[in-house]
């Protein structure tokens, strides 16, 4: 486990009003458990992937909501389009597609009627999504690239965690060569030589 | 392409130029890269040299090796430059959250508007068009209005994306030449 100091030096991550401190511990004590960190270098790079990982959790909820928010909008313009006869303009039918839209989050009969106008014409529910997918899509790839570069960040993170320990136990290996050697005592002798020389 | 002797010519003109030669003009002159202030030198605070400090004791351990503790500063300078930039993502968000939008609405945001004000004005029947507060159209709900916050300052959380990716670089290079001085100094 992290030493409470080593915790105590580093920046809190800071989180929105709406999110929770205890969660994000949550996700912090899991990455500990499986990283088994040690030391303060360890401790950033830990520090740095569970960040990540939050924000990675963030975009992704922002990403279904972005989605969820089109949705009324979507289903207007979709029944628009389909309720819209021969030679009828947009207006004509736009009040009618505008309080089907919005009573379908609430009225069941709304929802069953709405899936008849879509039935008519081989459609069903999905049909609504994919309309609020195209209108946010501009948003979509934005956060979807953010999202790779910070899973690719993250990634990063971890092998960079793997290449520490291992100059790490590189360096360890040499050292205890070296006192296997006896190259460390040699040096401690050289110096008392040096110091009686000079004396 | 310029011919030889434009390009002489451009030298020419170009030694002519001294820069900025009054006192405002070289201050202004200094601030014409600055865009947000987040690669500004972190020590430039009391609070951050402080907290500088105590991070970088804690990386060299008890090293007195100029160059090990000068290397321990880099990754510790680096840690909280990534701090820092998350902080402004957050900060970022909650000010969308809380007014809706980053900047103030701009009074036209079409020609046709501002055609249409200039011909009410003709006519002595100037409309003046009401400001619209953006916090109104944000959702209510909590975590909907975050998502929705996050989704209005996007662009500009992927610029601070980009900072924040070159804080994590900048670290895990020192952290290699930080390890590599340790290695050279334990070997001598």
């Amino acid at each position: 486990m992290p030493r409470r100091n080593e915790l105590a030096l580093l920046p809190k991550l800071p989180l929105l009003i709406t999110e929770s401190a205890d969660e994000f511990d949550a996700l912090r004590n899991a990455f500990d458990q499986e990283i088994k960190p040690r030391g303060i270098i360890e401790q950033m790079y830990v520090h740095d992937i569970s960040s990540i990982a939050w924000e990675i959790l963030r975009l992704r909820r922002c990403k279904v909501v972005i989605i969820n928010s089109a949705f009324r909008s979507a289903l207007e313009h979709l029944l628009v389009q389909l309720l819209k006869g021969p030679g009828q303009y947009d207006y004509e039918v736009k009040d009618k597609a505008q309080a089907l839209a919005q009573a379908w989050f609430t009225d069941e009969e709304a929802k069953k009627q709405v899936s008849e106008i879509l039935s008519r014409f081989g459609l069903d529910e999905s049909a609504i999504e994919a309309e609020a997918i195209r209108r946010s899509s501009a948003d979509l790839e934005l956060l979807d690239r953010m999202l790779s570069s910070l899973e690719s960040r993250r990634d990063k993170a971890l092998g960079s965690v793997a290449q520490y320990r291992a100059s790490l136990a590189h360096q360890l290996r040499e050292s205890a060569d070296h006192i296997i050697d006896g190259k460390g005592i040699l040096r401690l002798e050289d110096a008392a030589s040096e110091r009686s020389t000079a004396a | 392409m310029a011919s030889e002797r434009q390009i002489a010519a451009n030298r020419r003109n170009a030694r002519k130029s001294t820069g900025p030669r009054s006192g405002t003009g070289k201050k202004r002159a200094s601030r014409n890269a600055y865009r947000h202030g987040l690669t500004l030198n972190i020590t430039s605070t009391a609070a951050f040299a402080k907290q500088l400090d105590k991070l970088v004791r804690e990386i060299a351990g008890d090293s007195r090796d100029a160059i090990v503790l000068e290397r321990a500063r880099t990754i510790a300078q680096a840690e909280l430059d990534l701090a820092r930039v998350r902080r402004a993502k957050v900060a970022l968000i909650e000010r969308a959250s809380a007014f809706g939008e980053i900047d103030p609405p701009q009074a036209f945001s079409t020609v046709t508007e501002i055609k249409r004000f200039l011909n009410a004005f003709g006519r002595g029947r100037p409309i003046v068009p009401k400001p619209v507060d953006a916090s109104t159209t944000m959702p209510s709900q909590g975590p909907d209005r975050s998502a929705e916050a996050v989704r209005r300052v996007l662009p500009q959380l992927r610029k601070l994306d980009r900072y924040e990716r070159r804080a994590a670089v900048r670290r895990h290079q020192a952290v290699l030449n930080f390890f590599g001085r340790i290695k050279a100094s334990y070997n001598r």
